[in-house]
Protein backbone atom coordinates (compact mmCIF):
# COMPACT_ATOMS: atom_id res chain seq x y z
CA UNK A 1 0.00 0.00 0.00
CA UNK A 2 1.49 3.23 -1.08
CA UNK A 3 0.91 6.45 0.63
CA UNK A 4 -1.81 8.43 -0.22
CA UNK A 5 -0.58 11.10 -2.77
CA UNK A 6 -2.06 14.25 -4.72
CA UNK A 7 -2.09 13.25 -8.17
CA UNK A 8 -0.84 16.85 -8.81
CA UNK A 9 2.43 16.26 -6.51
CA UNK A 10 3.00 13.66 -8.86
CA UNK A 11 3.18 15.14 -11.67
CA UNK A 12 -0.01 14.23 -13.23
CA UNK A 13 -2.89 16.36 -14.49
CA UNK A 14 -6.09 14.79 -14.93
CA UNK A 15 -8.05 15.93 -17.33
CA UNK A 16 -11.50 17.85 -16.45
CA UNK A 17 -13.40 16.46 -19.82
CA UNK A 18 -12.58 13.06 -20.04
CA UNK A 19 -10.92 11.47 -17.27
CA UNK A 20 -7.39 11.24 -19.02
CA UNK A 21 -4.13 11.13 -16.64
CA UNK A 22 -1.55 13.52 -18.31
CA UNK A 23 2.17 13.32 -17.20
CA UNK A 24 2.97 17.59 -16.97
CA UNK A 25 6.73 17.68 -17.86
CA UNK A 26 6.31 18.28 -22.04
CA UNK A 27 3.99 21.21 -21.39
CA UNK A 28 1.47 19.98 -23.48
CA UNK A 29 -1.65 21.74 -22.26
CA UNK A 30 -4.12 19.82 -24.20
CA UNK A 31 -5.57 16.31 -23.80
CA UNK A 32 -3.93 14.37 -26.01
CA UNK A 33 -7.53 12.07 -25.99
CA UNK A 34 -10.17 14.79 -26.04
CA UNK A 35 -8.21 18.03 -26.91
CA UNK A 36 -9.75 19.94 -24.22
CA UNK A 37 -7.54 22.48 -22.00
CA UNK A 38 -5.58 21.16 -19.56
CA UNK A 39 -5.84 22.62 -15.94
CA UNK A 40 -4.39 21.00 -12.68
CA UNK A 41 -7.07 23.03 -10.92
CA UNK A 42 -10.20 25.18 -11.65
CA UNK A 43 -8.58 28.28 -13.09
CA UNK A 44 -9.26 30.97 -10.99
CA UNK A 45 -12.03 28.69 -8.90
CA UNK A 46 -11.79 30.93 -5.89
CA UNK A 47 -12.15 34.62 -7.96
CA UNK A 48 -14.79 33.05 -9.80
CA UNK A 49 -17.35 31.51 -7.67
CA UNK A 50 -17.14 34.44 -5.53
CA UNK A 51 -18.08 36.76 -7.83
CA UNK A 52 -20.82 34.95 -9.20
CA UNK A 53 -22.24 33.82 -5.62
CA UNK A 54 -21.81 37.85 -5.01
CA UNK A 55 -24.07 38.63 -7.86
CA UNK A 56 -26.69 35.96 -7.16
CA UNK A 57 -27.07 36.60 -3.19
CA UNK A 58 -27.56 40.52 -4.53
CA UNK A 59 -30.48 39.35 -6.81
CA UNK A 60 -31.50 37.04 -4.36
CA UNK A 61 -33.19 40.12 -2.16
CA UNK A 62 -35.40 41.20 -5.03
CA UNK A 63 -36.29 37.39 -5.75
CA UNK A 64 -38.01 37.17 -2.51
CA UNK A 65 -39.38 40.96 -2.36
CA UNK A 66 -41.07 41.19 -5.37
CA UNK A 67 -44.20 39.33 -6.27
CA UNK A 68 -43.28 36.03 -8.02
CA UNK A 69 -46.67 36.34 -9.83
CA UNK A 70 -49.81 38.10 -9.86
CA UNK A 71 -53.28 36.29 -9.71
CA UNK A 72 -55.27 38.70 -11.59
CA UNK A 73 -59.33 37.98 -10.88
CA UNK A 74 -61.67 40.19 -12.69
CA UNK A 75 -59.66 43.10 -12.60
CA UNK A 76 -58.34 42.86 -8.86
CA UNK A 77 -54.96 41.48 -8.71
CA UNK A 78 -53.23 39.68 -5.82
CA UNK A 79 -49.36 39.92 -5.94
CA UNK A 80 -47.68 36.72 -4.33
CA UNK A 81 -44.53 36.34 -3.46
CA UNK A 82 -42.63 32.99 -2.80
CA UNK A 83 -42.92 33.10 0.93
CA UNK A 84 -46.35 34.39 0.05
CA UNK A 85 -47.42 30.84 -1.93
CA UNK A 86 -46.08 28.68 0.53
CA UNK A 87 -47.78 30.24 3.32
CA UNK A 88 -51.14 30.08 1.33
CA UNK A 89 -50.39 26.28 0.02
CA UNK A 90 -50.05 25.40 3.57
CA UNK A 91 -53.33 27.34 4.95
CA UNK A 92 -55.28 25.45 2.34
CA UNK A 93 -54.36 22.57 3.93
CA UNK A 94 -51.58 20.98 1.08
CA UNK A 95 -48.92 20.87 3.43
CA UNK A 96 -46.45 17.94 2.05
CA UNK A 97 -46.75 19.97 -1.35
CA UNK A 98 -46.00 23.49 0.49
CA UNK A 99 -43.13 21.56 2.24
CA UNK A 100 -41.63 20.72 -0.50
CA UNK A 101 -42.03 24.06 -2.63
CA UNK A 102 -41.00 25.49 1.20
CA UNK A 103 -37.63 23.58 0.79
CA UNK A 104 -36.93 23.91 -2.94
CA UNK A 105 -37.19 27.63 -3.56
CA UNK A 106 -36.33 29.18 0.11
CA UNK A 107 -34.25 26.56 1.56
CA UNK A 108 -32.18 24.95 -1.02
CA UNK A 109 -31.34 28.50 -2.52
CA UNK A 110 -30.37 30.29 0.88
CA UNK A 111 -28.19 27.06 2.25
CA UNK A 112 -26.67 27.14 -0.75
CA UNK A 113 -25.15 30.75 -0.77
CA UNK A 114 -24.45 29.98 3.19
CA UNK A 115 -22.52 26.95 2.06
CA UNK A 116 -20.66 27.98 -1.27
CA UNK A 117 -19.83 30.75 1.27
CA UNK A 118 -18.14 28.96 3.62
CA UNK A 119 -16.50 26.63 1.31
CA UNK A 120 -14.80 29.55 -0.14
CA UNK A 121 -13.85 30.98 3.47
CA UNK A 122 -12.78 27.45 4.19
CA UNK A 123 -9.96 27.24 0.60
CA UNK A 124 -8.98 30.87 1.13
CA UNK A 125 -8.25 30.55 5.03
CA UNK A 126 -6.57 27.66 4.41
CA UNK A 127 -8.77 26.01 7.33
CA UNK A 128 -7.49 22.93 8.80
CA UNK A 129 -11.41 20.72 8.16
CA UNK A 130 -12.91 17.23 8.08
CA UNK A 131 -11.76 17.49 3.97
CA UNK A 132 -14.08 14.10 3.49
CA UNK A 133 -17.25 15.80 5.54
CA UNK A 134 -16.67 19.13 3.71
CA UNK A 135 -16.44 17.29 0.00
CA UNK A 136 -19.73 15.54 0.53
CA UNK A 137 -21.03 19.43 1.63
CA UNK A 138 -19.58 20.67 -1.66
CA UNK A 139 -21.39 17.41 -3.75
CA UNK A 140 -24.56 18.04 -1.88
CA UNK A 141 -24.64 21.55 -2.99
CA UNK A 142 -24.00 20.69 -6.19
CA UNK A 143 -26.52 17.85 -6.82
CA UNK A 144 -28.96 19.48 -5.29
CA UNK A 145 -28.78 23.23 -7.16
CA UNK A 146 -31.15 22.26 -10.12
CA UNK A 147 -34.00 21.21 -7.88
CA UNK A 148 -34.86 25.53 -7.33
CA UNK A 149 -36.25 25.30 -11.13
CA UNK A 150 -39.55 24.08 -9.30
CA UNK A 151 -41.00 27.73 -8.86
CA UNK A 152 -40.09 28.88 -12.40
CA UNK A 153 -41.49 25.71 -14.09
CA UNK A 154 -44.52 26.20 -11.90
CA UNK A 155 -45.02 29.55 -13.28
CA UNK A 156 -44.41 28.78 -17.06
CA UNK A 157 -47.41 25.96 -16.65
CA UNK A 158 -49.78 28.15 -14.58
CA UNK A 159 -48.82 31.50 -16.81
CA UNK A 160 -50.22 29.22 -20.25
CA UNK A 161 -53.34 27.51 -18.34
CA UNK A 162 -55.09 29.93 -16.68
CA UNK A 163 -55.50 32.89 -19.04
CA UNK A 164 -59.30 32.71 -19.78
CA UNK A 165 -59.48 36.75 -19.87
CA UNK A 166 -61.07 37.85 -16.66
CA UNK A 167 -59.11 35.18 -14.62
CA UNK A 168 -55.37 35.43 -15.77
CA UNK A 169 -52.01 34.20 -13.68
CA UNK A 170 -49.10 36.70 -14.61
CA UNK A 171 -45.39 36.45 -13.74
CA UNK A 172 -43.95 38.80 -11.82
CA UNK A 173 -40.42 40.32 -11.43
CA UNK A 174 -39.05 38.15 -9.25
CA UNK A 175 -39.35 35.38 -11.40
CA UNK A 176 -36.44 36.40 -13.43
CA UNK A 177 -34.34 37.42 -10.42
CA UNK A 178 -35.30 34.12 -9.07
CA UNK A 179 -34.01 31.95 -12.37
CA UNK A 180 -30.80 33.98 -12.05
CA UNK A 181 -30.26 32.83 -8.58
CA UNK A 182 -30.32 29.67 -9.49
CA UNK A 183 -28.33 29.56 -13.07
CA UNK A 184 -26.05 31.58 -11.08
CA UNK A 185 -25.42 29.53 -7.94
CA UNK A 186 -25.39 26.44 -10.50
CA UNK A 187 -22.62 28.23 -12.17
CA UNK A 188 -21.22 28.59 -9.02
CA UNK A 189 -20.75 25.71 -7.43
CA UNK A 190 -19.43 23.87 -11.17
CA UNK A 191 -16.23 26.78 -10.72
CA UNK A 192 -15.35 25.83 -7.31
CA UNK A 193 -13.22 22.79 -7.00
CA UNK A 194 -13.23 20.86 -3.74
CA UNK A 195 -9.38 19.75 -4.76
CA UNK A 196 -8.56 22.77 -2.72
CA UNK A 197 -10.38 21.45 -0.25
CA UNK A 198 -7.77 18.77 0.07
CA UNK A 199 -5.18 20.94 -1.59
CA UNK A 200 -5.07 22.94 2.16
CA UNK A 201 -4.64 20.24 4.16
CA UNK A 202 -1.40 19.88 6.06
CA UNK A 203 -1.52 16.20 7.21
CA UNK A 204 -3.18 13.90 5.41
CA UNK B 1 1.14 9.99 -25.70
CA UNK B 2 1.42 9.67 -21.66
CA UNK B 3 -0.72 6.70 -21.00
CA UNK B 4 0.11 5.62 -17.46
CA UNK B 5 -1.17 3.14 -15.22
CA UNK B 6 -2.93 5.23 -12.99
CA UNK B 7 -5.87 7.58 -12.34
CA UNK B 8 -7.01 10.51 -10.18
CA UNK B 9 -10.27 11.30 -8.02
CA UNK B 10 -11.80 14.34 -9.84
CA UNK B 11 -12.71 15.38 -6.80
CA UNK B 12 -9.43 15.08 -4.24
CA UNK B 13 -7.19 14.55 -6.32
CA UNK B 14 -5.77 11.17 -4.88
CA UNK B 15 -3.54 9.21 -7.32
CA UNK B 16 -4.77 5.54 -7.82
CA UNK B 17 -4.10 2.74 -9.31
CA UNK B 18 -7.54 1.40 -11.34
CA UNK B 19 -9.20 -1.46 -10.22
CA UNK B 20 -10.40 -3.86 -12.57
CA UNK B 21 -14.08 -4.12 -12.07
CA UNK B 22 -16.78 -6.75 -13.00
CA UNK B 23 -20.30 -5.37 -13.91
CA UNK B 24 -22.08 -5.23 -11.02
CA UNK B 25 -19.16 -3.54 -9.07
CA UNK B 26 -18.38 -0.16 -8.03
CA UNK B 27 -15.46 1.53 -7.13
CA UNK B 28 -15.20 4.39 -4.52
CA UNK B 29 -12.32 6.99 -4.33
CA UNK B 30 -10.98 5.18 -0.83
CA UNK B 31 -10.01 9.17 0.77
CA UNK B 32 -12.97 11.02 -0.21
CA UNK B 33 -15.67 8.10 -0.70
CA UNK B 34 -16.83 9.65 -4.62
CA UNK B 35 -18.02 6.88 -6.69
CA UNK B 36 -15.54 7.03 -9.46
CA UNK B 37 -16.84 3.98 -11.82
CA UNK B 38 -19.52 1.30 -12.03
CA UNK B 39 -19.68 -0.52 -15.53
CA UNK B 40 -22.66 -1.87 -16.77
CA UNK B 41 -23.65 -4.76 -18.26
CA UNK B 42 -23.85 -4.16 -22.40
CA UNK B 43 -23.71 -0.59 -21.90
CA UNK B 44 -23.29 0.88 -25.22
CA UNK B 45 -26.24 -1.24 -26.83
CA UNK B 46 -28.59 -0.28 -24.31
CA UNK B 47 -27.51 3.50 -24.69
CA UNK B 48 -27.99 3.30 -27.94
CA UNK B 49 -31.89 1.60 -27.64
CA UNK B 50 -32.81 3.94 -24.44
CA UNK B 51 -31.10 7.02 -26.64
CA UNK B 52 -33.64 5.73 -30.17
CA UNK B 53 -36.44 5.20 -27.63
CA UNK B 54 -35.93 8.42 -26.02
CA UNK B 55 -35.74 10.43 -29.29
CA UNK B 56 -38.40 9.16 -30.99
CA UNK B 57 -40.66 10.01 -26.93
CA UNK B 58 -39.44 13.32 -27.27
CA UNK B 59 -41.71 15.21 -29.99
CA UNK B 60 -45.38 13.74 -28.34
CA UNK B 61 -44.00 14.88 -25.09
CA UNK B 62 -43.10 18.16 -26.79
CA UNK B 63 -46.09 18.94 -28.95
CA UNK B 64 -48.66 16.92 -27.68
CA UNK B 65 -51.00 19.15 -24.56
CA UNK B 66 -49.69 18.26 -21.23
CA UNK B 67 -53.03 19.10 -19.46
CA UNK B 68 -56.27 21.10 -19.92
CA UNK B 69 -58.90 23.15 -17.86
CA UNK B 70 -61.80 24.61 -17.85
CA UNK B 71 -62.73 27.87 -16.36
CA UNK B 72 -66.66 29.47 -16.54
CA UNK B 73 -66.73 27.20 -20.01
CA UNK B 74 -63.68 28.15 -21.45
CA UNK B 75 -61.20 25.82 -22.05
CA UNK B 76 -57.30 26.03 -22.12
CA UNK B 77 -54.89 23.44 -22.66
CA UNK B 78 -51.04 23.90 -22.39
CA UNK B 79 -48.08 22.03 -24.33
CA UNK B 80 -44.28 22.20 -23.13
CA UNK B 81 -43.74 24.97 -25.28
CA UNK B 82 -46.42 27.14 -25.34
CA UNK B 83 -45.51 27.38 -21.55
CA UNK B 84 -42.43 29.04 -22.93
CA UNK B 85 -44.53 31.23 -25.62
CA UNK B 86 -47.06 32.20 -23.04
CA UNK B 87 -43.42 33.70 -20.95
CA UNK B 88 -42.29 34.89 -23.79
CA UNK B 89 -45.73 37.02 -24.53
CA UNK B 90 -45.49 38.38 -20.96
CA UNK B 91 -42.04 40.19 -21.95
CA UNK B 92 -40.69 37.74 -19.09
CA UNK B 93 -38.03 36.33 -22.34
CA UNK B 94 -35.22 35.75 -19.95
CA UNK B 95 -37.11 33.20 -17.75
CA UNK B 96 -38.71 32.10 -21.31
CA UNK B 97 -35.15 31.42 -22.71
CA UNK B 98 -34.06 29.37 -19.24
CA UNK B 99 -37.25 27.40 -18.96
CA UNK B 100 -36.50 26.58 -22.92
CA UNK B 101 -33.25 25.76 -22.61
CA UNK B 102 -33.65 23.58 -19.33
CA UNK B 103 -36.81 21.56 -20.24
CA UNK B 104 -36.72 21.28 -24.23
CA UNK B 105 -33.07 22.49 -26.00
CA UNK B 106 -30.98 20.56 -23.78
CA UNK B 107 -32.49 17.58 -23.12
CA UNK B 108 -33.10 17.29 -26.96
CA UNK B 109 -29.44 18.02 -27.58
CA UNK B 110 -28.45 15.52 -25.17
CA UNK B 111 -30.52 12.57 -26.38
CA UNK B 112 -29.19 13.69 -30.15
CA UNK B 113 -25.64 13.28 -29.16
CA UNK B 114 -26.24 10.22 -27.23
CA UNK B 115 -27.85 8.53 -29.96
CA UNK B 116 -24.93 9.95 -32.18
CA UNK B 117 -22.53 8.44 -29.96
CA UNK B 118 -24.13 5.50 -28.94
CA UNK B 119 -24.70 4.60 -32.57
CA UNK B 120 -20.86 5.22 -33.60
CA UNK B 121 -19.79 3.10 -31.28
CA UNK B 122 -22.23 0.40 -31.64
CA UNK B 123 -21.64 0.00 -35.43
CA UNK B 124 -17.69 0.63 -34.75
CA UNK B 125 -17.26 3.68 -37.29
CA UNK B 126 -14.96 6.12 -36.63
CA UNK B 127 -15.65 10.34 -36.73
CA UNK B 128 -13.72 13.43 -35.99
CA UNK B 129 -16.29 14.73 -34.20
CA UNK B 130 -16.72 11.79 -31.71
CA UNK B 131 -14.27 12.91 -29.27
CA UNK B 132 -16.25 16.61 -29.41
CA UNK B 133 -19.90 15.32 -28.64
CA UNK B 134 -18.60 13.52 -25.91
CA UNK B 135 -17.29 16.41 -24.26
CA UNK B 136 -20.16 18.64 -25.41
CA UNK B 137 -22.49 15.62 -23.52
CA UNK B 138 -20.58 15.35 -20.24
CA UNK B 139 -21.10 18.89 -20.12
CA UNK B 140 -24.69 19.04 -20.64
CA UNK B 141 -25.71 16.74 -17.85
CA UNK B 142 -26.46 18.84 -15.23
CA UNK B 143 -28.81 21.22 -16.97
CA UNK B 144 -30.79 19.12 -17.81
CA UNK B 145 -33.97 19.40 -15.77
CA UNK B 146 -37.23 17.88 -17.04
CA UNK B 147 -37.45 15.60 -13.73
CA UNK B 148 -37.75 19.44 -12.09
CA UNK B 149 -40.16 20.11 -14.34
CA UNK B 150 -42.39 17.25 -13.53
CA UNK B 151 -42.11 18.10 -9.89
CA UNK B 152 -43.26 21.53 -11.17
CA UNK B 153 -46.04 20.01 -12.76
CA UNK B 154 -47.07 18.44 -9.57
CA UNK B 155 -47.41 21.84 -7.73
CA UNK B 156 -49.08 23.07 -10.54
CA UNK B 157 -51.50 20.44 -10.27
CA UNK B 158 -52.48 20.62 -6.86
CA UNK B 159 -52.70 25.26 -7.57
CA UNK B 160 -54.87 24.41 -10.11
CA UNK B 161 -57.54 22.17 -8.80
CA UNK B 162 -58.35 25.16 -6.13
CA UNK B 163 -59.22 26.59 -9.05
CA UNK B 164 -61.25 24.23 -11.76
CA UNK B 165 -61.02 20.58 -12.44
CA UNK B 166 -57.88 19.51 -14.33
CA UNK B 167 -57.99 17.21 -17.22
CA UNK B 168 -54.81 14.72 -18.27
CA UNK B 169 -53.73 14.50 -22.27
CA UNK B 170 -51.03 12.09 -24.24
CA UNK B 171 -48.27 14.91 -23.83
CA UNK B 172 -48.07 14.01 -19.67
CA UNK B 173 -47.53 10.31 -20.34
CA UNK B 174 -45.44 10.99 -23.08
CA UNK B 175 -43.64 12.69 -21.06
CA UNK B 176 -43.39 10.73 -18.19
CA UNK B 177 -42.06 7.85 -20.24
CA UNK B 178 -39.13 10.22 -21.66
CA UNK B 179 -37.71 11.14 -17.48
CA UNK B 180 -38.17 7.21 -17.09
CA UNK B 181 -35.61 6.73 -20.26
CA UNK B 182 -33.39 9.55 -19.52
CA UNK B 183 -32.61 8.13 -16.18
CA UNK B 184 -32.12 5.06 -17.36
CA UNK B 185 -29.69 6.42 -20.33
CA UNK B 186 -27.59 8.27 -17.63
CA UNK B 187 -27.25 5.57 -15.53
CA UNK B 188 -26.74 3.11 -18.22
CA UNK B 189 -24.16 5.36 -19.68
CA UNK B 190 -20.63 4.05 -18.38
CA UNK B 191 -18.47 7.23 -19.27
CA UNK B 192 -14.86 5.41 -19.13
CA UNK B 193 -16.08 2.65 -21.41
CA UNK B 194 -17.02 5.43 -23.68
CA UNK B 195 -14.32 6.82 -23.80
CA UNK B 196 -11.86 3.74 -23.79
CA UNK B 197 -13.94 2.84 -27.39
CA UNK B 198 -13.50 6.09 -28.68
CA UNK B 199 -9.76 6.07 -28.40
CA UNK B 200 -9.46 2.62 -29.40
CA UNK B 201 -11.42 3.52 -32.71
CA UNK B 202 -9.16 6.41 -33.29
CA UNK B 203 -6.27 3.86 -33.33
CA UNK B 204 -7.82 1.41 -35.42
CA UNK B 205 -8.49 4.32 -38.03
CA UNK B 206 -5.15 5.89 -37.77
CA UNK B 207 -3.25 2.17 -38.35
CA UNK B 208 -5.43 1.80 -41.29
CA UNK B 209 -4.92 5.08 -42.95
Amino acid sequence: MQAKTNALSQGFIRCDDCGFLVKTGNHSLSCPRCNSHLHARHPHSLQRTSALLFSSFLLYIPANIFPIMTVNQFGAGDPHTIAGGIVELIDSGMIPIGLLVLVASILVPSSKLIGIGLLLLCTHFRWQINARRWTVMYRIIAFVGRWSMLDIFMISILVDLVNFGEVQIIAGPAATAFAAVVILTMFAAENFDPRLLWDNQKNL
Amino acid sequence: MNSTNYDACPECDLLLKPAQLKIGEKAHCPRCGLLLSRPRKQSIERTFALSITGFILFFPSVLLPMMGITVLGDANTGTLLSGVIALFNENMWPVAIVVFLASIMFPLVHISLSLLISGHLYFKRSNRYLVTWMRWMYHLDEWIMLEVYMLGIIVACVKLMAIAPLKFGWGLYAFIALIIITTLLTSNLDNRLFWQRIEQLRKENNNAS
